[in-house]
C-alpha cells in the first residue's frame, strides 16, 4: 500500500503530538513520525517546518536553539501551556470524529435509520 | 543623546532580520545533513543519500522560499504581540505614574489645553473679523468701490459715496481689471397681507450677483437680463423667508405678493448661504433686481479684481473711465476712485491685531510652561530613572517608556484643549453683541489649531523625553554610587529664570491693556452723549409712494399724525424733523463764511445739515449754549443754528451769533445767519467725533421722500405700544419704522465691549499660564535645592529665613517681568489709543493694576513652593540623598 498524504489541519496535530513528552528539533520529529506512521504516512520535511513556524506564531510552540547529542546546534521546539491545551482539546474531537465517520462508513447500510440517512 | 537610543530601538528589528533568515538556512542544512547521514547508515553511497535528502525536503528552491516565508510570518506575528505586551505594560505604568502626581499631571494637562484650546478659539474669532470679512470666493481679490471728494474737504469729515448709476455703468462696461463689479442695495419693504403691512428687508443686486457669491437659486430660477430690461416685476425669496412664511413648499413659485405698491412674482428661492456684501448683515427676505440703467437707485459697489491686478491700477483704471465717460461731467471733476480692502470695515482692527499678536505669545508661553513643568518633573524623577537604567533597563526600553507616559500626557491635554477651544469659540459666538453679528459664521480656526496643538505636544515630547534620557544616561553611575543630585546648571537656571520674566512682562502688557479697555468702557457708558437719549423714539415716515405725491398730502399726513399723537397725552415731547436723529444726511457745496475769502471754486465740502423745528432741541435734551432756537421759520428769513464744535474750532472763544455762512452751489445762493449755538450731539454713540460742523436749518413743509417724529415717552414699554398702535390705526398701508435712539447709541458701546470682554478673559488665561510658569520654576527650584534645605534646617537656619528666600526669588522673577512688561505696555499702548475713550496712554490705574495683579499671581504661585520647602525634614533629606 503507498503512503497516504496527510489531510489537512492534522499535521499540526502530529508535531503536537510528537512534543507532548519532549521538546525536540526538526529532524528528530520527523523521524519520530516516520516510525510512528510505520511509513504510511507521506510528509514533505519542509512541509513540517512550515508546520513548525506556523503553530510557533499561534504560540502553541515556543523554539530555543540548543546542541545534540553529536554537538551540533539545533532548534528546539517545546509545547506552551497553550499548545498542550490545543492538543488535548483536538485529540478529543478528531478521535470522535474519526470514530463517527468509520462507524458511519462501516455499519452495515439497514442499520441506519432512514431519516437521518438522507 | 537620543540618537543612540533612537538607533538602538530600530536596529533591534533590523537585526533581527537577517537573524531569523539565517536561522532558517541553519536548520535546513542540519535536517539535510541529519537525513543524509541516516540514508547512508542504512547502505546509501553519500552522493545517493545526500539526492535524496534533497529530494524528501521538496524542490530546495521552492520550499526554501516558502518556509523563510513562513519564518517572516512568524516574527512579524511575535513582535507585535511583544510591542503590543510592552505598551500595555507602558501605558499602565505611565497611567500608574502619572496618577501618583495628580496635582502636576493636572496642571501640565491644564496648560496644554490652555494653550491649544484658549489660543485657538480666541484666534478664530479674529481670523474671522479680520481675515475673512466676505464670506465669498476669491474674498481676498474683492475690493468696495467708493468715491469721495477729490478735493480737500473743509469740514474735515472723512466721506465716502457710493457711486452714481451713470458711473457704475461706465465702469462695467469700460474695466478690464475687474473680473466683476456687484450692485447692492438694501432697504426695508411692507408686505401686504390680509391683516396689515409687515416690514421685510429686500435687497436688490444684479443677475450675476449669486454666481459672484458661489451660490444659486435652491429652488426656481435667477432673474435674468432679460427680466430687467422688461421691468418684470420678479422677486426671489429669502430661504428663512420661505421656510418660516411660506412652509417651504415648492408651490410658491408663481405666486404674487405685493412689496408696497406693486406687485411681484415669486420666480425663486435663494439660499441663506447667499450673504449680503454688508458685513453683518443678516441675509435679506426679498432678492430683486437692481437696474443698473436706472439711475434713480443708488447702489454700494463690491468689485474682484483679476488676479495680479493692484488697488492703485484699478483705481486709476476707474478714474479714466469716468473721465472719458464724459457723462456726468461735473461729478467726474469732483471725485475720485476710492477702493477700500473689505477688512478695512473692520470696526477695532488694531484691537484685534493686537489680540492676534497675543495669541502667538500666549501660545508660546503654554509651551514654555510645558517644557518648565516637565524638566522640574524630570528633575525629581532624577534618581528613579538613575536606578532603573543601572538595575540594566535598556536606554530604548526606558525611552519608549518616557515616550509612552509623554505621549499619554499630551493627547490628554490635546484632546481636552480641542474641547476647549470649541467651547470657547461658541461662547465667544454667543457672546458677540448684534453689532458683530458676521461672528455667527466663525468657525474653527484649523490650521491654528493643528499649529497650536502640534507645538505644545511636541515641546512636550520633546522636554519629557530629553530631560529623561539625559538624566538616565549621563549620570546613571554617579547617583547611584555617590547618591549626589545632579546640581542644576547657572546657565540652565537663568534660562527658566528669563522665561518667566518673559511671561510676566507679557500678562503685565496684556493686563494694561485689558484694564485700559475697561475703563474705556466704562467712560463710554458714562459719557455725555450731548442729548438725553432715555424714552427717545423715532417714528420714521416713508413718503415715497404715490399716495403721497404731493407736498400737500406729505404736509396732512405729518400734521394730522403728530396732532393724534399729542392727543395720546403719554408723551412727554414731540417734534418733527427731517431725519431721526442718528441718521445722517449732507449738504454738498462750497463752504462760505461771509467775510472770509471764500474757498476756490473747485472745492466741495461735505456739511451735516438736519432740519428740525424749533422744539426740537428741547424734545432731544440739546442745550442750547448761546443764542436762541429760530423764531423765524420761512426760508426768507435764512436762521441757522450751528454745534458747538464748529463754533469754537471756527470762531474760538468769540459769540458766532450774527454771522452768516452757505453752502454755495452757486453764487446766487442766499446766506444763512447764525441764530443759536447748541451743543455737540454724539447721536451715534460716543464713539464717533462729533464736533464736526453741523448745521440745523428749520424744517419747514418742503418734504422730500421721508421725514421722522421724534417722540419721548416716559420709557414704558406700554407707552410706545400705543404710538405703535395709533400710528397704524392712522394709515395701515403709511410704511413705519418705530427706532428706539437709546438702543442706537448703546449699539455703538458694544463692539469695545466685546473687544475688552475678548481681551479680559484672555489676560486672565495669559495671567493663569505666567503663574503656572512661576510655579513650575519655583517648584524646581525648592525640589532642586531640598537637601540645601535640610542642611540649612538641621544648622538652625530658622525656617522663616528659607521660606523668605523661596518667596524672594518669586517676588524677583515677577517684579522684574512688571517692570519690562510696564516699559513694553508704555510702548505699546500707543497703538491702540485711538481706540480709548477717556483713557491716557499712561493712565496709572491701569499700570498700577497690572503691578498688583501681577503680585497678586505670583504670590499665589509661590505657596505651595514654600510650603515643601517649610515641609522638609532635615533629617530625611539629608539622609534620602
Amino acid at each position: 500500500m503507498p503512503a497516504l498524504p496527510v489531510l489537512k489541519g492534522t499535521l499540526d496535530l502530529l508535531v503536537l503530538r510528537a512534543l507532548n513528552w519532549t521538546p525536540m528539533h526538526g529532524f528528530e520529529i520527523v523521524s519520530w513520525l516516520e516510525q510512528a506512521a510505520h511509513g504510511a504516512l507521506d510528509v514533505e520535511d519542509s512541509a513540517l517546518y512550515q508546520a513548525l513556524y506556523r503553530l510557533e506564531e499561534r504560540g502553541l510552540l515556543s523554539a530555543e536553539w540548543g546542541v545534540t547529542g553529536n554537538n551540533r546546534k539545533a532548534r528546539y521546539y517545546r509545547l506552551t501551556s497553550a499548545g498542550r491545551a490545543y492538543l488535548r482539546a483536538e485529540t478529543k474531537s478528531w478521535v470522535r470524529y474519526a470514530e463517527t465517520v468509520t462507524a458511519i462508513l462501516t455499519a452495515p447500510r439497514n442499520s441506519l435509520p432512514a431519516g437521518d440517512a438522507a | 543623546m537620543i540618537r543612540d537610543g533612537v538607533r538602538r530601538f530600530f536596529k533591534l528589528a533590523l537585526r533581527r532580520r537577517d537573524q531569523w533568515e539565517r536561522e532558517v538556512e541553519d536548520e535546513m542544512r542540519l535536517h539535510l545533513a541529519l537525513r543524509a547521514e541516516q540514508l547512508a547508515a542504512q547502505g546509501m553511497s553519500p552522493d545517493a543519500a545526500t539526492s535524496e535528502a534533497v529530494r524528501r525536503f521538496g524542490a530546495l528552491s521552492t520550499s526554501r522560499a516558502r518556509l523563510l516565508d513562513a519564518a517572516r510570518h512568524r516574527e512579524h506575528h511575535m513582535q507585535r504581540t511583544e510591542f503590543l505586551a510592552d505598551l500595555k505594560q507602558d501605558t499602565s505604568f505611565a497611567l500608574r505614574t502619572l496618577g501618583r502626581q495628580k496635582g502636576w499631571t493636572a496642571v501640565t494637562i491644564a496648560t496644554l489645553a490652555l494653550g491649544i484650546g484658549a489660543t485657538t478659539a480666541v484666534f478664530s474669532v479674529v481670523s474671522s473679523l479680520l481675515l475673512h470679512p466676505l464670506p465669498y470666493p476669491h474674498s481676498d481679490r474683492m475690493v468696495f468701490v467708493y468715491q469721495e471728494p477729490s478735493t480737500g474737504n473743509r469740514t474735515g469729515i472723512s466721506v465716502t459715496i457710493t457711486p452714481s448709476a451713470p458711473v457704475v455703468r461706465a465702469w462695467m462696461a469700460g474695466s478690464h481689471d475687474f473680473e466683476a463689479l456687484e450692485g447692492y442695495n438694501s432697504s426695508t419693504v411692507m408686505l401686504q397681507t390680509r391683516d396689515e403691512p409687515v416690514k421685510y428687508q429686500a435687497a436688490r443686486i444684479f443677475p450675476t450677483f449669486p454666481r459672484f457669491a458661489g451660490e444659486k437659486p435652491i429652488l426656481g430660477r435667477m432673474f435674468t437680463t432679460q427680466d430687467i430690461a422688461q421691468r418684470d416685476h420678479v422677486v426671489l425669496l429669502g430661504e428663512q423667508l420661505w421656510r418660516t412664511r411660506y412652509g417651504a413648499q415648492r408651490n410658491v413659485l408663481g405666486t404674487s405678493v405685493t412689496l408696497g405698491d406693486s406687485t411681484y412674482t415669486v420666480i425663486g428661492v435663494l439660499p441663506s448661504a447667499l450673504r449680503p456684501p454688508v458685513i453683518g448683515d443678516a441675509p435679506p427676505d426679498f432678492w430683486m433686481p437692481l437696474d443698473v440703467n436706472n439711475n434713480n437707485l443708488g447702489m454700494m459697489l463690491l468689485g474682484r479684481l483679476r488676479p495680479g491686478i493692484t488697488s492703485a491700477a484699478a483705481t486709476s483704471e476707474l478714474d479714466s473711465l469716468v473721465a472719458r465717460s464724459g457723462t456726468d461731467a461735473g461729478a467726474s471733476a469732483l471725485f475720485r476712485t476710492r477702493l477700500a480692502q473689505p477688512s478695512d470695515r473692520v470696526r477695532f482692527r488694531d484691537s484685534l491685531t493686537m489680540l492676534s499678536g497675543a495669541v502667538l505669545l500666549v501660545l508660546l508661553v503654554a509651551c514654555a510652561n510645558v517644557a518648565h513643568l516637565l524638566l522640574a518633573r524630570t528633575a525629581a524623577r532624577h534618581r528613579e530613572l538613575s536606578l532603573r537604567a543601572a538595575l540594566g533597563a535598556r536606554r530604548g526600553r526606558l525611552f519608549r517608556q518616557l515616550l509612552t507616559e509623554s505621549l499619554l500626557l499630551t493627547t490628554a491635554g490635546a484632546a481636552l484643549g480641542v474641547l476647549l477651544g470649541w467651547l470657547g469659540l461658541h461662547t465667544l459666538v454667543a457672546m458677540r453683541p448684534s453689532s458683530l453679528d458676521e461672528l455667527r459664521v466663525a468657525h474653527l480656526d484649523t490650521t491654528t489649531l493643528v499649529v497650536a496643538a502640534a507645538l505644545t505636544v511636541l515641546s512636550g515630547l520633546f522636554f519629557g523625553i530629553m530631560g529623561a534620557m539625559q538624566s538616565a544616561g549621563n549620570t546613571a553611575q554617579n547617583t547611584v554610587r555617590t547618591g549626589a543630585a545632579i546640581s542644576p546648571g547657572r546657565r540652565s537656571e537663568r534660562a527658566r529664570g528669563a522665561l518667566v520674566v518673559t511671561e510676566m512682562a507679557l500678562s503685565a502688557m496684556l493686563i494694561v491693556g485689558a484694564t485700559m479697555f475697561m475703563r474705556s468702557v466704562s467712560n463710554l457708558q458714562h459719557a455725555d452723549l450731548g442729548f438725553q437719549p432715555r424714552g427717545l423714539y423715532a417714528v420714521n415716515l416713508d413718503l415715497s409712494s404715490s399716495r403721497y405725491a404731493t407736498a400737500a398730502s406729505k404736509a396732512a399726513v405729518i400734521t394730522g399724525l403728530t396732532q393724534q399723537l399729542k392727543q395720546l397725552g403719554t408723551l412727554r415731547d414731540i417734534t418733527v424733523a427731517g431725519d431721526p436723529p442718528n441718521s445722517m444726511s449732507f449738504s454738498i457745496g462750497r463752504f462760505e463764511v461771509d467775510g472770509e475769502t471764500p474757498p476756490p471754486t473747485s472745492e466741495t465740502s461735505f456739511i451735516e445739515v438736519k432740519s428740525v423745528q424749533p422744539n426740537y432741541f428741547r424734545t432731544m435734551g440739546i442745550h442750547m449754549l448761546s443764542g436762541s432756537v429760530f423764531t423765524d421759520t420761512t426760508a426768507a428769513a435764512g436762521q441757522v443754528i450751528v454745534n458747538e464744535g464748529f463754533a469754537r474750532k471756527h470762531w474760538g472763544t468769540q459769540s458766532p451769533l450774527g454771522h452768516r455762512l452757505r453752502i454755495a452751489q452757486s453764487d446766487s445762493e442766499p446766506w444763512l445767519t447764525i441764530v443759536g449755538v447748541a451743543a455737540d450731539v454724539a447721536s451715534f454713540g460716543p464713539t464717533m467725533e462729533n464736533t464736526a460742523p453741523m448745521l440745523y436749518t428749520p424744517f419747514n413743509d418742503m418734504v422730500l421722500r421721508s421725514t421722522s417724529i421724534i417722540v419721548r415717552t416716559g420709557g414704558s414699554a406700554a407707552s410706545i405700544a400705543r404710538v405703535r398702535g395709533l400710528v397704524r390705526g392712522f394709515d395701515p398701508h403709511l410704511p413705519v419704522t418705530i427706532e428706539n435712539v437709546e438702543d442706537r447709541t448703546a449699539t455703538s458701546i458694544a463692539t469695545p465691549r466685546y473687544v475688552m470682554l475678548t481681551l479680559s478673559l484672555f489676560t486672565a488665561l495669559a495671567l493663569v499660564l505666567a503663574a503656572i510658569g512661576l510655579y513650575g520654576v519655583m517648584a524646581y527650584a525648592v525640589a532642586q535645592r531640598t537637601h540645601d534645605i535640610g542642611i540649612r534646617i538641621a544648622l538652625g537656619a530658622p525656617r522663616r529665613t528659607v521660606a523668605r528666600s523661596v518667596i524672594l526669588r518669586g517676588a524677583a522673577l515677577a517684579l522684574l517681568g512688571a517692570v519690562i512688561g510696564l516699559v513694553a505696555a508704555h510702548w505699546g499702548t500707543r497703538l491702540i489709543q485711538h481706540e480709548l475713550y477717556g483713557v491716557a496712554k499712561s493712565d496709572p490705574v491701569s499700570f498700577a493694576a497690572a503691578v498688583i495683579v501681577l503680585l497678586g499671581a505670583a504670590a499665589v504661585a509661590c505657596v505651595v513652593p514654600t510650603r515643601r520647602a517649610l515641609a522638609v525634614d532635615p533629617i530625611t533629606a539629608i539622609r534620602a540623598e
